[in-house]
């Protein structure tokens, strides 16, 4: 006779699992960082999502300050151009985003990482290294965004970005 | 989560299919070189990519992987008789070289040349680092011979096992880039096993129970690091490399050997896991092969015999749930080997992706796929050879290392991450 573990791994016995919905669409909320970025994600935001949303981190008053408290103010831009306030987006989000290019200027993580970190807000980082990308512009990036990111790609294209967020069912 | 036919493009790997033709374009590991003695010796049934195969070795050594079947009426050739440099078929008589030609059909006349009209489906069977290794694409695509390191050392630094899967071979796989998954289904594992404990890195670990991952592409494949802090501005770095379509390395403890594992599929629902341990410039101690042998690290202890695991889902993986609730194992079920197999088989043949619900740190996993999806859509609608047939791109080892805080792990471990005969790994 056969194991219970041996007769359930069977591929008649998956007829049997359940055919009904185990989660519901998580907030993600999509960040450029940098002008080049920004040509990314306003091309994904184009396409149909569940519950993503696509932002530029456009403008900041201020810089993190380290201590606990979160006490500058963000800015974001929606890909309509409409501003938005970055602790509010952050606030109602399950999962943030950056994505960044190597040797652009992603000196906004860190406000974005702040907010997240006080929101206690996942943050997940990417950065598209094109084959031109020298070692330096990549460190400089890095530099930036490690700090907060709890998770970092280095892709080689930026059409990891949208297999990336399919697959966290964005 | 993946979309069915995505699922599907990854997980079926037989003939025509585009995962199947992307397999096709390496050296595989076949056989342990031990299931083919010495000349002459019984044939061994081999099914690879959902091909039935039988493999043998001829009166002069050469070896050969043929069709299963005999051309006249379909017999299994594994009742054949290995003998005067070819294996003939008990049922007529028909003998078949290792190609796969056929030069004897005894009911016709020898001079009618009848036999050189048939041939079975043949690959090529080569042996290197314990391993009989074959090639299953177009002959004129055959790639330079397998140049992975731990089958270029010489025998005493390596030990090489191999175990059937029951399961498809990319959730196997994916266990093996899965980093997170150790905190939990191998937690206390570390310590206990011989062939892990006693190292430096150990207690990084145990200092921070929360690492942070960083995927990097490189050109073979992956490399999946995993940061923890260390002292004075600095990370420990373990950082495991993947290379297209299902190789990957476990980075370094101290001065134990280190390991790593092929999956390499049998048909859509097995597969193959072939566990490796090497030291690149010590041989392995009598102790550690003993270990090996028995089933610790990586290695699992298998019926004697067959390669099936001691421990399987016929007997539910012998789960000791009295160790478990003790916190003698946080799985129930012993050895690391099989705790991955058992939760791995337990999702089915064929994992439903659909229904999977991934998050940031599955990050590596996401990124193996993409990778996969895009070198197999390359490999049929141009041609592209995939990542991984490249022999600089087999010639990589995994690492652990202390890094300062702002420096790429790839740039500070570069010279670390590439196979330098004679070199020592570098190691925490």
């Amino acid at each position: 006779m056969q194991s219970e573990s041996a007769r359930m791994a069977s591929a008649a016995e998956a007829r049997f699992r359940i055919d009904a919905p185990n989660s519901k669409p998580r907030a993600i909320k999509v960040i450029a960082l940098d002008r080049p970025s920004d040509r990314v994600v306003k091309r994904l935001a184009q396409a149909t999502w569940n519950q993503a949303s696509f932002f530029t981190a456009s403008a900041f008053a201020g810089a993190p300050q380290g201590t606990g408290s979160f006490s500058m103010t963000g800015w974001l831009s929606d890909v309509a151009g409409r501003t938005t306030d970055l602790v509010n987006e952050v606030d109602g989000a399950d999962l943030v985003v950056m994505v960044a290019t190597a040797g652009e200027n992603a000196s906004a993580a860190a406000i974005i990482g702040e907010a997240c970190s006080v929101k206690r807000v996942n943050t997940t980082s990417l950065i598209v290294a094109g084959a031109g990308a020298s070692d330096e512009a990549l460190a400089k990036t890095l530099a930036q965004l490690r700090p907060w990111s709890l998770m970092l790609v280095i892709a080689s294209a930026d059409d990891y970005i949208e297999d990336m967020l399919r697959a966290l069912r964005a | 989560m993946l979309r069915k036919e995505q699922n599907d493009l990854l997980t079926q790997t037989g003939p025509g299919t585009p995962m199947g033709q992307l397999f096709r374009c390496s050296w595989v590991p076949a056989l342990l070189a031990e299931e083919l003695p010495e000349n002459d010796c019984p044939p061994v049934r081999v099914k690879l990519l959902s091909e039935r195969l039988l493999a043998f070795r001829d009166s002069d050594g050469r070896l050969g992987l043929i069709d299963e079947f005999c051309a006249h009426r379909g017999v299994s050739l594994w009742f054949g008789r290995n003998e005067e440099k070819g294996l003939r078929c008990p049922y007529h008589g028909w003998k078949y070289d290792v190609t796969g030609q056929c030069v004897d059909v005894p009911s016709e006349p020898a001079e009618s040349g009848y036999c050189r009209k048939i041939k079975l489906k043949s690959y090529p069977l080569i042996e290197k680092g314990g391993i009989l290794w074959t090639y299953m694409g177009p002959p004129e695509r055959r790639p330079p011979e397998p140049a992975w390191e731990f089958a270029s050392v010489p025998d005493r630094q390596r030990y090489v096992s191999k175990r059937e899967q029951e399961c498809n071979w990319l959730q196997a796989m994916e266990g093996g880039i899965d980093s997170s998954h150790v905190s939990f289904l191998h937690r206390g594992d570390l310590h206990s096993d011989p062939l892990f404990k006693g190292a430096k890195g150990n207690q990084y670990n145990l200092g921070d129970a929360r690492p942070v991952f960083e995927v990097v592409e490189s050109a073979g494949g992956l490399y999946i690091g995993a940061r923890r802090n260390a002292e004075n501005g600095h990370y420990y770095w373990r950082i495991t490399p993947w290379v297209v379509p299902s190789f990957t390395m476990i980075a370094p403890r101290g001065n134990h050997s280190v390991h790593g594992h092929f999956w390499i599929p049998v048909d859509d629902e097995n597969c193959w896991t072939w566990s490796f341990d090497y030291h690149p410039i010590r041989e392995l101690t009598a102790a550690e092969v003993a270990a090996m042998r028995e089933g610790k690290g990586v290695h699992v202890a298998v019926i004697p015999g067959t390669y099936r695991p001691v421990a399987n889902k016929d007997n539910d993986y012998l789960m000791d749930r009295a160790a478990q609730k003790a916190g003698r194992s946080y799985s129930g079920v012993a050895g690391f080997g099989m705790q991955d197999a058992s939760v791995q088989e337990s999702m089915g043949p064929i994992v439903d992706r659909t229904k999977e619900n991934l998050v940031s740190t599955d990050n590596g996993i996401i990124m193996a796929r993409h990778r996969l999806m895009r070198a197999a859509k390359a490999l049929v609608e141009k041609g592209i050879m995939p990542p991984g047939v490249d022999p600089e791109h087999q010639k990589i080892r995994s690492v652990a290392i202390v890094l300062p805080h702002d420096v790429p792990y790839k740039e500070g471990a570069r010279e670390a991450l590439v196979a330098r005969p004679g070199v020592a790994p570098a190691t925490v």
